[in-house]
């Protein structure tokens, strides 16, 4: 086991992992946190996506330990219930969420997007959200919802 | 398993020589290749706190790119859009924003994927690479690393590549299912020199149509020391489909990739050759 260090959705802590273990699995098994989706475990689909030192990755191909240091958000750590973020939001008001799996990895990617860049052009947001498969919706409604997120925002 | 994350080149090396343990860059293909069972390493060593290894600069000449640079590093690099023009374009287009972010060009390397998006660039643009062990330093052109098997020693690792600064026009192209985080199908990624209206030192050098990428020798003998015009291209077009056929043989995918090339070949020389000539 090795001991490692993380801020998750700004709250420190100290765990010990196996080497072999990925982030996906510190997060879902040891912190709870079950926002985070295992879609492909190959990094293809972008369901585990998480935010890690300010860089959207695939939380299946990032191991726990390598993650040591490291400062990340997870969906819990984006909105709720009550204060949804803007991206969230507008995901609602549009309709992009279908069965609702790949939507926190969209989400973590629209909002990793739009924090850096308040405003995206189309083709930005398309390369932004090209890492996150849905099978449901068709993506339109998706990208969508990331434009409209990015002009509330910038008002 | 043992899990070492040093601070420090020497560390790393150090910890090379005494202990069995593969080196860990970005982790894309490592961490799955564990997850499958395809590789068991009884010991990493992760590089992602060598912070020196992640460094892109220029020196004496070279364009120095640091083993653990990302795709992402080097898409946003300015240095490497005005001066690695082929790798450059790789980077904005290999897997994914998140895969970006994380998978690196030592990697890339160490991996030696035959679809390895990194390395057609880097050969065409006559890249060499530093290797280092605890007992030895080597500088050895990436075209004839490739030749070796195995392609590393467990102990070397790779401290970065250099880049010779030469005004080269480049470029490069791929063929992927799609546009996002698909694999190469077939790679393409082409350097040259111009000098008045003739261009010299073409070097083409294709990815996923052999086990490692290659430079091709014939496509610079046909090529080079040529007026730049469409005859040139549509050499260069007949030539790069022969060499597809002599490198994939009977394979299923022959008759496709032997078709598909020349539009590829093409598309890789779309920032080089524009209507009016040659870009400045």
């Amino acid at each position: 086991m090795i001991e490692i260090n993380l801020v998750v959705n700004e709250k420190p802590y100290t765990l010990n992992v196996e080497p072999s273990e990925r982030l996906i699995d510190a997060l879902r098994n040891r912190l709870g946190l079950l926002g985070t989706k295992e879609g492909c475990g190959e990094g293809e689909c972008g369901a585990c996506t998480v935010i890690m030192d300010g860089k959207t990755v695939n939380s299946c191909l990032v191991l726990a330990a390598q993650a040591n240091g490291s400062v990340i958000t997870t969906i819990e750590g984006v909105g709720n219930r009550r204060s949804p973020h803007p991206v969230q939001k507008a995901f609602v008001e549009v309709g992009a969420v279908q069965c609702g799996f790949c939507t926190p990895g969209m989400v973590l990617s629209a909002k990793n997007l739009l924090d850096r860049n308040l405003k995206p052009s189309e083709t930005e947001i398309g390369i932004a959200m090209s890492g996150n498969l849905c099978r449901c919706t068709g993506y339109d409604k998706i990208l969508r919802a990331v434009k409209i997120a990015a002009e509330e925002g910038a008002k | 398993m043992k899990y070492f994350q040093p601070h420090s080149v020497e560390d790393a090396l150090e910890i090379a020589q005494t202990a069995e343990a593969t080196f860990l860059a970005g982790g894309t293909d490592l961490v799955l290749h564990m997850r499958t069972g395809k590789v068991q390493p009884s010991g990493i060593i992760d590089l992602g706190k060598v912070s020196v290894l992640r460094e892109i600069k220029i020196t004496d000449g070279f364009l120095n790119i640091g083993s653990m640079a990302t795709f992402a590093d080097l898409g946003k690099s300015e240095l490497v859009l005005r001066n690695a023009y082929a790798l450059w374009q790789a980077c904005q287009t290999m897997g994914s924003p998140q895969i970006r972010n994380q998978a690196t060009l030592g990697g890339n390397l160490g991996n030696c994927s035959p679809a390895a998006d990194g390395l057609p660039p880097l050969l065409a643009l006559g890249a060499e690479v530093h290797l280092m062990s605890a007992e030895k330093e080597e500088i050895v052109p990436l075209a004839t690393l490739l030749g070796r098997t195995p392609l590393l020693g467990q102990e070397t690792l790779i401290r970065g590549f250099c880049i010779p600064l030469k005004e080269l026009k480049s470029g490069f192209a791929k063929l992927g299912r799609r546009r996002a985080l698909a694999i190469a199908r077939l790679s393409v990624a082409v350097a040259l020199e111009v000098n008045e209206n003739k261009v010299e030192n073409v070097r083409v050098a294709l990815g996923a149509v052999g086990r490692r990428a290659f430079l091709s020798e014939s496509l610079s003998q046909v090529l080079s020391g040529q007026e730049l015009n469409q005859e040139w291209l549509e050499k260069g077009v007949l030539e790069v489909q022969r060499i597809v056929r002599e490198a994939l043989g009977t394979r299923a995918s022959a008759p496709y990739k032997r078709v598909a090339v020349s539009g590829v070949f093409r598309e890789a020389l779309e920032s080089i050759i524009t209507e009016g000539g040659i870009q400045a």
